[in-house]
């Protein structure tokens, strides 16, 4: 059973010492000499206070819901359930309040203001005359410390205020109170929010307050001198070195300042060189008067001109800052980087590795500061002579030699359209238009007269120098064909060593840059290009390779532009060529694979384009007849160009071995008497081995060789003899290709036995040449096998971290929190928490602001109330006054009329 | 009514003068363009003869109607369908027939009649070698049905109709055919797929025919008749489709057993004979499914199937399925079978197109767990040896299979991981580099001492030039998380499945844009500016310009 209230009551008061033995009178009176007693009286009404509101059931809010199980719910016991107490926090909340909102509101619409620091002012422990007493302590400090007028250091350290060169000369009682944070505090107040604002001027007072009296107090008769002075000391150094950083500040804000102009004329695109400055120094040995008079018109044409360069400014075309003209070291080093990059790239690419999207974005930003660089050297390629010649050489790509696919390597790079062009590149769209709409064919004269002025500055000077170098014959424009009919069309009267002129004034005449349709044409116009080589290839009367060569060299360019046109054009032609004649393959499909080798990189792990190619080559050495001679160059050409596209990934083609061995095998003069490897033979239908008695000399093969045409029995002899030296050194490659293969000795074993077999074969004198190149490659390939036998080890594949048993324990969470959300996907349980953060940040702010509001409200009406009491109060007074005058005349007519009726 | 000339062959006895008008009769049928006359001519002689025993004359006058030399070329087919009518008739009316007790000019009738119908049979049979295909079918049809009357109507008659008479002759007619395909697939579906009786007999007739030794087309006829036979009655079949009237008692006919016999003696017979190399193939190709099942003892075909085996390369390969069924089901020994499996892993193996059907067997016999590891690991070694000049779509295969091995056969995977604890052969290695300890000359699998060596030829595969077959090869040399690879998924590639996966059939939309070489190579071909780096050719496509000239 408790005790009662009344019983209760006396306990506590007791505990917490307002009630206690009577003190004596010596000891009251000690007290109050030393400040204890208003400590005590301070204390006493705390802890009263705190006595009363434990008492007062009122003020204490039961918990909205009893929880009903105290034993089984984690935290029943631990809730502030009963300790709810809303009148204290709505009267801390109105306390906060009336410390911070209603000195804004007070100070709305007001600058300035005295923020009263004096020492000791709001400490409520002090009383009056304490306060007197401390105050008048430390200015007496002050001044002991000040008497040595010879302190010259202290003197200096001292921090002066000053406005204008002149000290700002303030109160000496209130000096030592100044902080310059709290002017900074409230410069910074505007910017902060009103929320933060109140903690951080909490803070300021706390310290303040900290600073005082947590020091000053414990021992306060010892060393309040050390204190004050160490406290002083502390604030000067702040004080330094704040106004050492003002001064910083102000010394760059003042260079910042002088380079204003030069960033108005950087703005402004044009360079000027630094003006020179006479007159300043005539002006510093002048009257300073005069000078001063001198100088002041200057000042308001520079205003003058200030305002006139704001008005261009705002008027002009908003331009870009341009980046300097690098220099060639510069360039040389951006270029290499450049290829480092893309090389870097194309080992990725064999590897297999993705590009990741990030690094393809970097690279597009990347493409895009290429861009840029283009597009500046483009854009003075308009004022300034073009050096498009010296580019080219520093690229290292050396695109098409009579025609600047510089401007094309732009558009390459991005579709975007080129902005700062737009003028230009629609002065010449309407040119082009005109151009159009003079007859095509008719009129040549006009048209080759008219072409230079027309084409695009960067083609207009080697266009021409083009048209005076090829025949005049040539027309200058052409349409731009939409299939290779048409295209032959075109073709049909123009000499074929004019083909690759004509693609190039097609490519120059539908430049993208002249039309919108021209990049669609032009990707046609591609795809007509890979089509038109093969069937040159392919024509009987085959064409000269340089130009082969030279529309090939400008498909790769077009590639550049449109590379899914090209790669579906070849694959197209990949794909005719796998249904229709896998196994017989034409000139024309050859000269397709040799162009894919170059136009793409082939050492990719996968391609859209080369691993078809890799395909179809593959599948014609392996499965294709082999019995004619015919057969035999081009599966030489075939394995040739396997080896090619491996020159750089060097991966394992087992085709290629197959085939080289069996031809060789077939080819050899004598049949090898017993199977010499695991490759699988097949022996061609009649015999096209080497006679042993003919004498055969080898030479280069030739491509036309590839094209089975009746020989005679010499010239067969010397086909034969020069394939087999082809595949010899084919293989002699093939085991530089794959020297570093784990299994390389059994690849190249058999190709030892083989050799041998033809080295055994050509002792007689007949075929000298051909011992000599079997023995130097049997030679190489006994040093490769040996070293492989050295480097050969035992697997070691599987060093891998052993995997962890898969667990089928569930995954119990220790200190389990129902509340607490165990999601497992990371992202969505961090969006929640971010959601109900939100939630509730946003509740509070709402609430507070609902506070805010009304205690505004409740500020105006009793302002207003107090206004009108105010009022109410003068009124009263007035008429009272009034009263009161009116009385004291009626009072005077009274006695007035007393007196006259006296007199009388 | 009856023409005059018809009249005048009434009478038999003047069947000598009536010789003389059936060749005026059928002058005038070729005379005649009138076609429909030609037909009522048939069908009033046809109905005569169904009037009345005087006209029998006319079966003489319709056979030289029927112009069967072998000069012509269309048989009078009405006339033969006419005749056929006349001979059910007669041999339904028992006209046939000699009853012992009958008249002695009934009997010469009867002979006399025996004699025509002789005569008919044998003119079918020489439409049906050497008239056209709709002649040969239709005669067929004719012979068949002067059969299916026969058997029914002349008691008796049935075993000789069958095995010696009309049936054999119709049977011979059919294989020995020289344009016959029309009228053997109309002999195979519509008589010895569909009756039951007649693919009896044609089994008894085919083992007799095929006794003796047959030239290669003769086979190949009987091979096509057979495997079309491949309905293989169950243990408990009713036999109930039947050309003729068989007569129930008759159990040979009825037990699925006697016609399991008979289809093994022709299939024997066949066997026995002289084939040519692809018969033997295409027939161990359809061994397991369409021969064996006809067999009460499977093992007669042993001698064949080890015959088959011991040739060697694709024909060995086809014969071990069969084989594989007698080692299986009737435990049959055949010594020494894992070395000759493993002498089967040779060159042409993997580029041979039976690869998946090996494959699929092997992975029969190297599944037990019961194996010795040094045998699997020499089929693995070799198999990654072939694997080596293998074309993809068998490495494909090959690599999971090894994977699968592994699995089984954990001991194996020395042949992946081998760490060298020994420091004094670590030492050794180091300084000498090693040799495969494998020896391919080996025949015997159990001493190749392939579990010492490692299988570098798959590691070397990871770098195979086509990005699947590296990835697939890539398998062993990653954690095997995986139970086993489903060898079927990857046994039938091809080469042009394979291009045909990346090219497709027409342009789709590329996801991703080609990557193009960013460097434009000087030159292609030609030698063109090659002073301006100093005469040294090097970049792109300089390896092909030093090999050929263009």
């Amino acid at each position: 059973m408790p005790p009662s209230q009344l019983k209760q009551l006396k306990a506590s008061l007791r505990e917490s010492g307002v009630t206690g033995p009577q003190q004596s009178k010596k000891q009251k009176r000690q007290n109050a000499k030393s400040g204890v007693g208003a400590q005590n009286r301070n204390q006493r009404n705390a802890a009263l206070q705190a006595i009363r509101d434990r008492f007062n059931p009122f003020e204490i809010k039961a918990p909205t819901k009893q929880s009903k199980f105290d034993a089984t719910t984690r935290d029943g016991g631990s809730t502030t359930a009963g300790r709810v107490r809303p009148g204290v926090t709505k009267s801390l909340g109105e306390e906060k309040r009336r410390a911070t909102l209603l000195k804004e509101i007070n100070s709305r619409n007001k600058v300035g203001g005295l923020v009263d620091r004096r020492f000791g002012e709001n400490d409520p422990t002090m009383t009056p005359e304490e306060r007197a007493a401390e105050r008048f302590a430390r200015e007496s400090q002050r001044k002991m410390r000040k008497e040595s007028m010879f302190n010259l250091e202290d003197e200096e350290d001292e921090f002066q205020l000053t406005h204008m060169g002149q000290s700002l000369d303030l109160d000496q009682t209130n000096r030592d109170d100044f902080e310059a944070g709290d002017l900074e505090d409230q410069e910074s107040d505007d910017d902060m929010s009103r929320k933060r604002k109140r903690f951080i001027e909490d803070d300021g007072d706390m310290e303040d307050l900290v600073d005082d009296e947590g020091e000053a107090k414990p021992d306060r008769k010892k060393s309040k001198a050390e204190v004050m002075k160490e406290v002083i000391a502390k604030s000067k150094f702040h004080k330094h070195e704040r106004q050492q950083a003002k001064e910083d500040d102000d010394d760059l804000r003042d260079e910042l300042d002088k380079e204003l102009p030069d960033l108005f004329e950087a703005l402004r695109g044009i360079k000027q060189p630094p003006k020179p400055e006479p007159a300043k120094q005539d002006l510093e040995t002048m009257n300073p008067d005069r000078a001063a008079l001198l100088q002041e018109p200057e000042k308001k044409d520079t205003e003058k001109e200030y305002d006139q360069r704001l008005k261009q400014l705002t008027f002009d075309k908003r331009s870009k800052p341009t980046d300097r003209t690098k220099t060639e070291e510069e360039k040389a080093e951006e270029e290499a980087e450049r290829l480092k990059q893309l090389e870097e790239d194309r080992i990725r690419r064999m590897r297999g590795e993705q590009l990741s999207d990030e690094e393809e974005e970097d690279q597009g930003q990347d493409k895009g500061s290429e861009d840029e660089d283009e597009d500046i050297d483009d854009a003075m390629a308009f004022g300034l002579p073009t050096n498009s010649g010296q580019s080219r050489l520093e690229l290292g790509v050396e695109d098409e030699d009579d025609f600047i696919i510089d401007d094309d390597l732009v558009e390459t790079r991005s579709n975007v359209s080129l902005s700062l062009d737009e003028s230009d590149m629609e002065e010449e769209e309407l040119s082009e238009e005109e151009e159009r709409e003079e007859p095509d064919e008719e009129d040549e004269l006009i048209n080759g007269l008219t072409l230079p002025t027309h084409a695009t500055a960067g083609a207009a000077s080697t266009a021409v120098e083009v048209d005076q170098a090829a025949n005049g014959k040539l027309a200058f424009t052409y349409p731009c064909p939409n299939n290779h009919e048409s295209f032959l069309e075109t073709l049909k009267n123009v000499p074929i060593q004019d083909t690759p002129t004509v693609i190039q004034r097609i490519r120059a005449l539908h430049h993208p840059r002249l039309h919108s349709d021209n990049k669609a044409k032009l990707g046609r116009f591609a795809e007509i290009l890979v089509e038109h080589v093969s069937y040159m290839a392919n024509e009987s009367e085959q064409p000269p390779f340089s130009i082969v060569e030279s529309i090939l060299r400008h498909v790769h360019s077009l590639a550049k532009m449109h590379p899914v046109n090209v790669a579906a054009a070849f694959r197209a032609h990949l794909r005719k060529m796998s249904q229709d004649r896998p196994l017989s393959l034409l000139p024309g499909d050859l000269v397709i694979l040799t162009g894919i080798s170059t136009v793409f990189p082939t050492s990719d792990h996968f391609h859209a384009v080369v691993t078809p190619a890799h395909l179809c080559l593959a599948r014609y050495l392996g499965q294709c007849s082999a019995n004619t001679l015919a057969d035999f160059t081009i599966g030489a050409f075939a394995t040739s160009l396997c080896l090619q596209y491996q020159t750089a990934s060097k991966r394992y083609m087992p085709e290629f071995i197959n085939y080289t061995l069996n031809a060789l095998c077939n080819l050899a003069p004598t049949e090898p008497a017993s199977e010499l490897g695991f490759f699988p033979s097949r022996t061609s239908q009649d015999s096209i081995r080497l006679s042993s008695s003919k004498k055969a000399s080898p030479r280069k093969l030739h491509f036309r060789d590839v094209v089975a045409s009746t020989l005679d029995p010499q010239a067969e002899e010397d086909l034969k003899v020069s394939l087999v030296t082809t595949f010899v050194s084919l293989l002699d490659s093939a085991s530089d290709v794959w020297a570093e293969k784990s299994a390389f000795t059994e690849i190249f074993s058999p190709a030892r036995a083989v050799l041998r077999h033809l080295r055994q074969c050509f002792k007689s004198k007949t075929f000298a040449e051909a011992r000599d190149r079997t023995q130097s490659t049997l030679d190489k390939l006994d040093a490769h096998l040996a070293r492989a036998r050295l480097t050969r080890r035992p697997l070691f594949l599987h060093d891998h971290r052993p995997l962890a048993i898969k667990s089928a324990i569930p995954k119990f969470e220790e200190n389990f929190n129902p509340d607490k959300h165990y999601d497992p996907d990371r992202e969505r349980a961090e969006s929640n928490r971010l959601k109900a953060e939100y939630k509730r940040e946003r509740k509070g702010a709402m609430r507070e602001l609902r506070k805010d509001a009304s205690f505004v409200a409740r500020e105006k009406l009793r302002e207003k109330k107090e206004r009108d009491a105010e009022y109410e109060k003068k009124y009263k007074r007035l008429v009272a006054e009034i009263q009161n005058e009116e009385g004291r005349a009626a009072n005077d007519y009274e006695r007035e009329k007393r007196l006259r009726q006296g007199k009388r | 009514m009856p023409a005059p000339v018809d009249a005048s062959a009434i009478s038999k006895k003047r069947k000598s003068s009536k010789n003389g008008g059936a060749p005026s009769s059928k002058r005038r049928a070729v005379a005649e363009p009138d076609f429909t006359e030609t037909l009522s001519t048939i069908q009033d002689l046809e109905n005569q003869i169904a009037e009345s025993r005087k006209h029998y004359n006319n079966i003489a006058t319709l056979i030289s109607m029927l112009n069967v030399e072998p000069s012509a070329k269309h048989p009078e087919l009405a006339v033969a369908v006419s005749l056929c009518r006349v001979f059910t008739r007669l041999i339904a009316a028992g006209n046939l027939t000699e009853t012992s007790r009958a008249a002695e000019n009934e009997k010469i009738v009867v002979a006399w009649l025996k004699e025509r119908c002789l005569e008919y049979q044998r003119a079918l049979m020489a439409i049906m070698r050497q008239a056209d295909s709709a002649s040969q079918i239709t005669a067929l049809t004719l012979g068949m049905r002067l059969v299916k009357e026969r058997t029914t109507h002349l008691p008796g008659a049935d075993n000789n109709v069958w095995s010696s008479g009309l049936f054999k002759d119709i049977f011979e007619a059919v294989v020995e055919a020289p344009a016959g395909e029309d009228l053997r697939s109309e002999f195979v579906s519509k008589f010895v797929k569909e009756y039951e009786d007649v693919r009896y007999h044609t089994f008894g007739q085919i083992s007799e025919y095929a006794a003796v030794k047959r030239s290669s087309n003769v086979l190949e006829t009987l091979i096509a008749i057979l495997s079309a036979c491949d309905e293989v009655p169950a243990a408990d079949h009713e036999f109930e489709n039947f050309y003729t009237q068989v007569d129930t008692k008759n159990k040979r006919m009825a037990s699925v057993n006697s016609h399991k016999k008979r289809a093994q003696e022709a299939w024997l017979a066949i066997l026995r004979n002289n084939l040519s190399q692809s018969q033997r193939k295409s027939l161990l190709r359809i061994m397991v499914h369409n021969i064996e099942p006809w067999f009460n003892r499977p093992e007669l075909l042993m001698d064949f199937l080890t015959d088959s085996y011991n040739v060697g390369g694709a024909t060995s390969l086809l014969a071990l399925s069969g084989l594989f069924y007698l080692i299986q089901e009737k435990n049959l020994d055949y010594p020494q079978f894992y070395q000759k499996l493993y002498s089967l892993l040779d060159t042409d193996l993997l580029h041979s197109k039976h690869r998946s059907r090996f494959f699929r067997l092997l992975n029969t016999f190297l599944s037990s767990t019961h194996l010795p590891a040094a045998l699997v690991a020499s089929f693995i070694k070799r198999l990654s040896r072939l694997a080596l000049n293998a074309p993809p779509s068998a490495i494909v295969v090959i690599v999971p299979f090894i994977y699968n091995f592994f699995k089984s056969h954990p001991t194996c995977t020395f042949m992946m991981h081998r760490a060298i604890r020994d420091k004094q052969l670590a030492a050794n290695l180091e300084a000498q580099g090693m040799d495969d300890p494998f020896d391919p000359s080996e025949t015997d699998p159990t001493r190749t001492n392939a579990i010492e060596s490692s299988i570098w030829e798959i590691e070397t595969l990871q770098s195979h030039y086509h990005p699947n077959v590296a990835a697939i090869a890539r398998i062993i040399s990653e954690q095997f998380t995986k139970q086993a690879y489903n060898l079927e998924d990857f046994l039938d590639h091809t080469y042009q499945g394979m291009i045909h996966a990346e090219l497709g059939s027409e342009e789709r939309p590329m996801r991703k844009t080609p990557v193009v070489e960013y460097q434009i190579p000087k030159r292609i071909f030609t030698d063109r500016l090659l002073e301006e780096d100093g005469g040294l050719d090097s970049g792109a496509g300089s390896f092909m310009r030093g090999l050929w000239d263009f």
